[in-house]
């Protein structure tokens, strides 16, 4: 299945891609299946309570949920009705899980990445940092460029949902723990972090409001044979920067979960790859600098999972 | 004004209230709210709706309405404290005020956007007098949130538990990019926060200028039970936090000692949007004694952890082994 978040009619809703790329409206179209097959009352209602009312929620509700999603597409083939399927290009889509409990993005973790960035050697355990969940746009949102920032920064990643609750599992274990994948854009504003870690450590410099692009929805897990070997490219106004493969991290996804399981993970928890080699920061000075201004068009995308199309704007001009 | 959240023995967990603190009883201030309305203002016709819009179900949703809920929190238990508060009952008789043994109390504040402690990592902390330039911090997940009683759970991975007693400053009205000479007029109060760090994990992590794993496992973030409102700016600078392990008095601070000032730490982190609800706190390992920095303050399994000031309220915790609590 693809899930999506989307916003139609005032209000943020869950769905599925449907095989022609519509949106199923989950808890509309689950409640027409209730109505017309188990002749249920108060319909909606009960599909919202099975579904959950948004995406964190209907990872928590686990297998019954996840049920009741396939129902609810099987129906809406048959009978798109009024309101259970909405075609594409009347909604907004929003981040797959547009308020993740943790949203956990790796760093250091892709060899070529680690030489551009002039580290000396790679961690021996996993590096990562909280990106705050409030830094998460959809994958068509506008990313707004603070005018604080000077050298604003892009890093195509493998964005992994957490499914069930997690704490302290095996690697052999860990990918039971996964709902699904998703494109990820971990946006990096490197002159505030630089200043950050000059007095201390950095926070600010990552979660800037939509330095987190994810999207453009969130494949279940058995859809994707081999997460570990996935392609994942990203371009600047058409331009190639990064092009690689997630089989090229250092700590894979298995050890990530396995790591970050230690502090107790969460349905609808969010943690993230780490990104390879061809962002901005790694520009020798001799180099055109490659760093993102408004009017440039990022696009991210990680093979099967869809492309992440966001354009910088001026954040002053925002709400104009 | 002392806020607290709760549910109540029967509640559903989304059932939250919220309550504010009068003569050692806890009042539900919805129905506090109707029985000012019907009874004060001769409101017979909508005062539990307009109670419910003061009054929402968190403290966040009432620190939205902004001053005119503010107003009218100071009316309503003035009027509670006149009719008595324990002979006050709502419109409908129900009851309002309860002990506080008879709540659950929630940390106030479920699930702010930001909850930041300001803090520096080890390294920079060794360079830290004079000030660092910027006032940088970490981010605490709300899912290590915990209030008073509750155990503090020694994680498995870690050897090296310590705490800081920390004061956190509330935001009560959203702003971006805030001049520090309008700071505090973004203040809405003060709650206490015992932050615990897995220090050598903390260590580790410190090298990558990260703070993670360290500062963000189960029972971490220690806070409140109360919100303190209404106080103002030379009340709560003034206000000494004391933290003491095994009655043993470690660290003693107030606001006015910390490195940075709360204009300058809000003027810096408001940069990204700060709203109602979040929270930025600052330890005793900010505030100055002399000079030099205090220092957090080791943990063993079986300490009882105690952060107090007589104006915001208590904190008290005991440390115990991981095996202790089942998941």
């Amino acid at each position: 299945m693809k899930l999506v978040t989307f916003f139609h009619d005032e209000q943020e809703r869950i769905g599925a891609i449907d095989h022609s790329g519509n949106i199923v409206d989950l808890i509309n179209a689950y409640a027409s299946h209730l109505r017309k097959v188990d002749k249920a009352a108060a319909a909606v209602r009960l599909a919202a309570a099975t579904l959950g009312s948004d995406m964190v929620a209907f990872l928590k509700h686990g297998d019954k949920a996840i049920d009741a999603a396939r129902i609810a597409i099987e129906h809406a083939a048959t009978d798109s009705a009024g309101d259970n399927v909405i075609e594409r290009q009347r909604v907004r889509l929003m981040a797959p899980v547009p308020r993740p409990g943790a949203l956990i993005s790796a760093g250091k973790n892709f060899s070529d990445h680690v030489a551009e960035m002039s580290s000396k050697k790679g961690p021996a355990a996993p590096v990562a940092f909280l990106k705050l969940p409030g830094s998460v746009i959809g994958p068509e949102d506008d990313i707004p460029h603070p005018p604080e920032v000077k050298n604003l920064d892009y890093e195509v990643e493998l964005a992994v949902i957490i499914g069930k609750p997690c704490v302290e599992v095996a690697a052999e274990e860990a990918m039971h723990y996964v709902a699904g994948y998703a494109s990820f854009n971990d946006i990096s504003a490197r002159d505030i972090i630089r200043g950050e870690n000059k007095s201390g450590i950095h926070l600010m410099g990552k979660s800037f409001s939509g330095f987190a692009p994810m999207g453009p929805y969130l494949v279940t897990a058995d859809e994707i044979a081999d997460p570990q070997n996935l392609r994942l490219w990203l371009r600047v106004n058409g331009e190639t920067r990064q092009d690689s493969n997630l089989g090229y991290m250092i700590f894979k996804i298995r050890d990530m979960i396995a790591y970050w399981s230690q502090m107790g993970l969460n349905p609808g928890d969010v943690l993230t790859t780490g990104t390879p080699r061809g962002v901005a920061a790694g520009r020798k000075p001799d180099q055109a600098p490659w760093w993102l201004k408004p009017g440039d068009l990022v696009e991210a995308e990680v093979e099967e999972l869809g492309c992440l199309r966001n354009r910088i704007v001026d954040e002053l001009d925002c709400g104009k | 004004m002392k806020l607290y959240l709760g549910l109540l023995e029967s509640s559903l967990p989304d059932q939250t209230r919220v309550f504010g603190e009068l003569d050692g009883q806890l009042v539900d201030l919805q129905i506090a709210c109707a029985a000012y309305l019907t009874q004060a203002q001769g409101n017979q016709a909508n005062a539990y709706e307009l109670a419910s819009y003061y009054f929402p179900q968190t403290i966040a949703g009432f620190l939205e309405w902004g001053d005119p809920a503010q107003k009218l929190l100071d009316q309503v238990m003035s009027f509670v404290g006149k009719s008595g508060v324990r002979e006050l009952r709502g419109p409908g008789g129900e009851k309002l005020a309860y002990e506080s043994t008879d709540i659950r109390v929630l940390p106030p504040l479920q699930n702010p956007e930001k909850s930041f402690v300001i803090g520096f990592s080890d390294r920079a902390r060794s360079e830290a007098l004079p000030p660092a330039e910027i006032p940088t911090g970490y981010y605490k997940l709300p899912q290590t949130f915990v209030t008073t009683g509750a155990p503090v759970i020694w994680p498995k991975f870690s050897q090296e538990l310590d705490a800081d007693g920390c004061i956190a400053i509330v935001i009560g009205k959203a702003g971006k990019r805030i001049a520090p000479e309008k700071a505090w007029e973004h203040v809405a109060g003060a709650m206490l926060i015992v932050d615990i760090t897995a220090r050598d994990i903390n260590k580790r992590e410190g090298l990558t200028t990260n703070n993670l794993l360290g500062k963000n496992f189960p029972s971490s973030t220690c806070v409140a039970p109360a919100l303190l409102v209404g106080k103002d700016k030379q009340d709560l600078l003034a206000s000494e936090v004391v933290f003491s392990l095994d009655g043993s008095v470690e660290q003693k601070f107030a606001l006015r000692d910390c490195v940075f000032t709360v204009e300058q730490i809000i003027a810096r982190w408001s940069i990204l949007g700060i709203k109602p609800g979040d929270w930025l706190a600052i330890g005793a390992s900010m505030a100055r004694q002399g000079d030099r920095l205090q220092n957090p303050v080791p943990l063993k399994i079986g300490s009882t952890i105690r952060c107090a000031s007589p104006a915001i309220g208590e904190l008290s915790h005991q440390v115990v082994a991981a095996g202790g609590i089942r998941r």
